[in-house]
């Protein structure tokens, strides 16, 4: 049984990735960590290189849980992305970082966040940032 | 030496409106070099209908500042992503991306800038100095040695560009075929125009060019699929310092001379003075372990190599009116554009142009360096636009340009044949560069050659017999049978492997 | 000096170096975007193409009159780069076939191709109702299908980028597009 944790080097990020180790830890679960870029352009600024890759393994292991560490593209398309890594990993939950957007950033952006929490088909944990 | 020419020149580019083209050029230029997708080549294309709007002076400075800012453009993608804007740039690579590595992309990005501006200074001075003695030179040639340096200059091209050879003289001679099509300007019979009254006129420049370098780019970058994405790569401190520079110093030095001598070699000037400088600094080098790991001789060698080979590829172009590369023939198309014949008469007759294209590039070098040490910042998260964005901008920039020309929507019509043109060669390896450049030079050719042969009274030996033209003759057959050669030898030598999987 | 005239290659045989190794592994890395190379059949399709088109140039430039050499007809010229097409394309269908230059045709080809019905769809509903419709179109179809952008962003972007170009053509340039409004 695996936890998938989206994160991105954000304080949402970070929250969902406390939240998912802990949730690891609990239920003595393989949390597998997506950092998934965007494809298309030569850089993405949400991807991480090895080093933080590293550094978030290791604070996986400080915390007993088994961890790893996906990076696959996505096109417009981050919730199949989620959704065929659920399939593959079989995967029992998902957690997410949820932040606060006004209705023109939604609109203009769309919240994939959302929209993960709609498609998907296991629970869905959404933690904020920390205050 | 008359200096006040020079001066003159100077005035021309000091002039608000030259100095702004200069640096939109400059930007331009940068901005490309680092965005996936779009070359040099396809940019100048693409802003061709531009210089009907503006003057020959600022046309062209804008032009070369394109073409030189992006040698540096390249660079930044070369050290912080390993991958290689321009094939210039390819070896700067193996130490570039190492010193980003070691958090030390910003000595690497520095010492590329400052080798960029002093490499494409030397340039110019030699530019400056070398390129009036050969258009006086040139001024004696007549109709025959025209016809000679265009073939030679058409066979150098195919013959040092990417890919077969074969192939690439084929591209060429269909250049060459494709230049005939409209009224012959001597028999005034039309030639290949199935009596369409657009073809008449013959094909013009324009839409050639954007639709095989331009369009056909867009089309071909369309199946690609990008599947590489990076993290974003920390620059850090971009001032080198003194102890990286003084290391550097040779490497600058030498860089700039075998740059500036192999770039007035027509086709791969800067790739193979990039790759000449870094294998010099190599065996030079008492360690040459360090080399691959890191060393700044190795950013700065080929980065000033390339650059000053991209200014001295202008003197074939402004002395003898012999495109040393695509780019070239580029520029060669928007000077005929605006009336004005590239030549050894263009010192004389346009001195303005000459001198004001050539000036141009000090200023254009200086605004380079300005910008390039604090603008990395800016240039690095240019690397975040999805080329899927820039595409259909691109396309309609092109296609709405190329109607703007005449006003006819045949001439869009045009672009997209030819645009569809190039994707087919090259998706069956066939570089477009050699049919655009013969193309360009295809109408000198056969009227120098006609001439000739009326000179001659029909005796085609004339052209052999000349003492200048027999001499390029008998080049044209060392070019032509170059390969051959080559292959008789026992064995190539490492370098030319290397340049071909380069190439 | 500024003397195009050295042979190609020999110039940098100064410089013996042993870039092969690297200079191989990053052009592997580089081309692994590109797509299979596409075999003898497509070689020799693309030889036999050139040579039709030589001699097509050939039959042509007959046609036309070769003249003499005294007195040069309008089809000397391109009848002797027609023959010179011929016999380098013949060359080609001979020795060609071993190359690995040419690209398969893939799937997202047909991106390709999608993008060039939009190309010729924009040509030729341009005089008919102007500029801003069909760019408009192309835009959204370049961003939405063949970039797999957004619908919301597809949206935004193509409607902006439209109305930049008519501010920036129509209004500042005056250029005479055949426009809508």
């Amino acid at each position: 049984m695996t936890i998938l944790v989206g994160y991105l080097p954000t304080p949402e990020g970070e929250a969902a990735v406390d939240a998912g180790l802990r949730e690891g830890a609990l239920r003595g679960e393989r949390v597998i960590i997506v950092n998934s870029p965007r494809r298309g352009a030569p850089v993405d600024e949400h991807m991480i290189d090895d080093a933080a890759g590293a550094e978030l393994l290791r604070r996986a292991r400080a915390a007993g849980v088994d961890a790893e560490l996906r990076q696959p593209l996505h096109d417009d398309d981050l919730p199949e992305t989620f959704e065929a890594l659920v399939k593959e990993t079989g995967a029992t939950l998902v957690v997410i970082g949820l932040r606060h957007r006004s209705l023109v950033g939604k609109f203009i952006m769309g919240s994939e966040a959302q929209r993960i929490l709609m498609e998907s088909t296991v629970p869905v944990l959404t933690v904020k940032a920390a205050q | 030496m008359d200096i006040s020419p020079i001066l003159d020149g100077f005035g021309v580019v000091l002039e608000p409106t030259n100095l702004l083209y200069c640096l939109i050029g400059v930007i331009i230029g940068m901005l490309i070099g680092v965005l996936p997708g779009l070359g040099p080549g396809a940019t100048i294309a693409i802003l061709l209908p531009i210089t009907y709007g503006i003057g020959p002076v600022s046309a062209i400075i804008m032009l070369a500042g394109i073409f030189y800012g992006a040698q540096y453009g390249g660079t930044i993608t070369s050290v912080l992503l390993r991958l290689p804007g321009e094939a210039s740039s390819v070896v700067t690579v193996f130490d570039g991306f190492a010193l980003a590595k070691q958090g030390k992309a910003g000595t690497a990005l520095g010492i590329a800038a400052i080798g960029s501006f002093i490499g494409g200074t030397v340039s110019i001075i030699g530019l400056t100095l070398v390129a009036p003695v050969v258009a006086g030179f040139a001024l004696d040639f007549g109709p025959p040695e025209y016809a000679a340096l265009g073939i030679l200059g058409v066979l150098l091209i195919s013959s040092i560009g990417n890919g077969n050879k074969l192939k690439a003289i084929i591209a060429a001679c269909v250049g060459l075929l494709i230049a005939t099509v409209g009224r012959d300007t001597f028999t005034g019979a039309e030639r290949f125009t199935f009596g369409s009254l657009n073809l008449a006129e013959g094909i013009d420049f324009i839409p050639i060019a954007m639709g095989l370098f331009g369009l056909s780019e867009i089309l071909y970058n369309l199946e690609e699929r990008h599947n590489q994405v990076h993290a974003p790569a920390k620059v850090g401190n971009v001032w080198p310092s003194r102890k990286d520079l003084g290391q550097a110093s040779g490497a600058i030095g030498r860089g700039s001379l075998i740059g500036f001598v192999l770039g007035v070699l027509p086709g791969g000037g800067a790739v193979l003075s990039s790759l000449a400088a870094y294998a010099l600094e190599k065996r030079r080098a008492k360690q040459p372990e360090r080399f691959g790991k890191g060393a700044v001789e190795g950013v700065a060698a080929p980065e000033t190599a390339n650059n000053a080979a991209a200014t001295s590829s202008f003197i074939p172009l402004l002395t003898l009116g012999i495109p040393a590369n695509a780019t070239m023939a580029l520029m060669f198309g928007a000077l005929l554009i605006q009336g004005i014949q590239p030549g050894p008469q263009l010192v004389t007759e346009h001195p303005d142009v000459f001198w004001g294209v050539i000036n141009s590039m000090y200023i254009g070098n200086i605004l380079l360096l300005i910008m390039s040490i604090p603008m990395v910042g800016v240039f690095v998260r240019i690397l975040r636009v999805r080329p899927a964005i820039m595409a259909p901008i691109t396309v309609l920039i092109t296609l709405l340009g190329a109607y703007t020309v005449r006003n006819q929507v045949y001439d869009i019509f045009l672009v997209i044949a030819f645009g569809v043109l190039g994707y087919l060669m090259k998706k069956f390896g066939f570089e477009p560069g050699p049919l655009v450049l013969a193309f360009v030079l295809g109408s000198m050719i056969e009227s120098s050659a006609r001439q000739g042969l009326l000179i001659f009274g029909g005796d085609p030996t004339g052209f052999v017999t000349r003492p200048i033209s027999g001499t390029i003759f008998a080049l044209i057959l060392a070019v032509a049978a170059w390969p051959l050669i080559r292959k008789a030898l026992p064995r190539k030598t490492s370098v030319e492997r290397v340049e071909e999987k380069i190439k | 000096m500024s003397d195009p005239t050295q042979p190609p290659g020999a110039a940098p045989e100064q410089a013996g170096l042993d870039l092969q190794e690297e200079t191989e592994r990053l052009q592997a890395e580089l081309e692994e975007a590109r797509p299979p190379h596409a075999g003898p059949i497509s070689q020799i399709a693309a030889a036999v193409v050139a040579l039709a088109v030589g001699v097509f140039g050939a039959v042509g430039s007959y046609a036309l009159g070769l003249g003499r050499l005294t007195q040069p007809g309008p089809g000397l010229w391109p009848f002797a780069i027609s023959v010179v097409i011929i016999v380098l394309s013949a060359v080609l269908v001979v020795t060609g076939r071993g190359l690995q230059d040419t690209e398969r045709f893939s799937r997202s080809s047909l991106l390709t191709a999608a993008g060039l019905v939009t190309l010729v769809g924009l040509a030729a509903l341009l005089p008919v109702i102007g500029f801003e419709i069909p760019s408009l179109l192309l835009m959204f179809i370049w961003l939405r299908w063949l970039g797999k952008e957004s619908w919301r962003s597809s949206i935004v972007i193509s409607i902006g980028a439209v109305a930049a170009f008519y501010v920036l053509f129509v209004l500042l340039l005056q250029i005479p597009l055949p426009r809508l409004i």
